[in-house]
């Protein structure tokens, strides 16, 4: 597990908003949020083993209220800002018609030096 | 005291970039479709290691995994490729996806009595292909995340670029020389 997707996991879960890694039994009641890593987007070989590689995460977050996005959003963006630096962007905003919720997600690169 | 520059072979690079005029944008767009081609193919495969489980309804804020059927419905995507060329100038740009896959019916649109599927398409139940790609690729509160369209781009991007590269090599090349072979007809 790349040591900087842990730091994340830990500091999203530090900010009071519901997240689960990659999904939820049980979905809990008003705003939540879910963090999963991706993939393995790159690594660079050294003697022969494979080191400082690099993961694709994503952070989602599904709310039904205005004032949940606005308490919500900024809080989310200064952990990405802090734990990934400038390696994270806003890669969509959905809204669902089935359930209502509006999704927004984040795309961000970990790094797990010297594995 | 002045500082001498000299480079050689500047002729050269005259005479190739006259015979490029006027073939600026063939020579991009050709390129950039084989490179377009080339992502298409990589989003292709990605597609094919989607996981699925059979189609149940997601409950209780359980999140479910794509039914074998959406999946084939993204392989069989007629309209899964390059979209139409935007020229501008010497510009061209275009894009890899399912914008222009259209619609496919959905069985379960039905049997919930059209109460999540609200679009119809000749008679039918029907959903357009993009949302279920878009649905699988992020995620819903339903649906279980899987990224195959952003580990495609990834993964595809230095195979596009050197597709770009090699057919823009091979297209200024096969100019140069019958431009040659036209200066010498000339002469």
């Amino acid at each position: 597990m790349p040591s900087e997707y842990e730091a994340l996991v830990s500091a999203l879960q530090a900010t009071g908003i519901p997240f689960a890694e990659y999904g939820w039994k049980t979905r809990p009641e008003g705003a939540y949020g879910v963090v999963s890593l991706d993939y393995e987007a790159g690594s660079c070989d050294g003697d022969g083993v494979k080191c400082d590689r690099s993961f694709s995460a994503s952070v989602d977050l599904f709310y039904s209220l205005l004032s949940d996005r606005d308490a919500m959003v900024p809080e989310i963006e200064s952990v990405l800002e802090e734990i990934c630096g400038g390696s994270w962007e806003l890669n969509s905003i959905q809204h669902e018609t089935g359930t209502g919720l509006f999704h927004i997600e984040w795309t961000c690169q970990v790094t797990d030096e010297g594995s | 005291m002045a500082y001498v520059m000299k480079a050689d072979g500047l002729d050269e690079v005259a005479a190739i970039l006259n015979a490029l005029e006027g073939s600026a944008q063939p020579v991009a767009s050709m390129s950039l479709y084989e490179g377009a081609g080339a992502m298409a193919e990589t989003v292709r495969g990605e597609v094919k290691n989607i996981r699925t489980a059979p189609f149940k309804y997601a409950s209780g804020g359980e999140t479910r995994l794509p039914s074998p059927e959406e999946k084939a419905m993204l392989e069989a995507a007629d309209g899964m490729g390059i979209a139409k060329f935007d020229k501008n100038g010497s510009e061209v740009g275009t894009s890899v996806g399912y914008q222009n896959s259209g619609y496919v019916a959905t069985p379960w649109g039905k049997a919930r009595n059209n109460v999540r599927t609200n679009y119809r398409f000749e008679g039918t139940f029907a959903k357009p292909i993009p949302v279920i790609a878009n649905a699988i690729n992020s995620g819903t509160s339903f649906m279980k995340k899987q990224p195959f369209f952003r580990r495609a781009v990834q993964r595809g991007t230095p195979k596009a670029e050197e597709a770009i590269v090699r057919t823009a090599e091979a297209l200024i090349e096969a100019i140069i020389s019958s431009n040659g072979e036209e200066s010498v007809n000339e002469r």
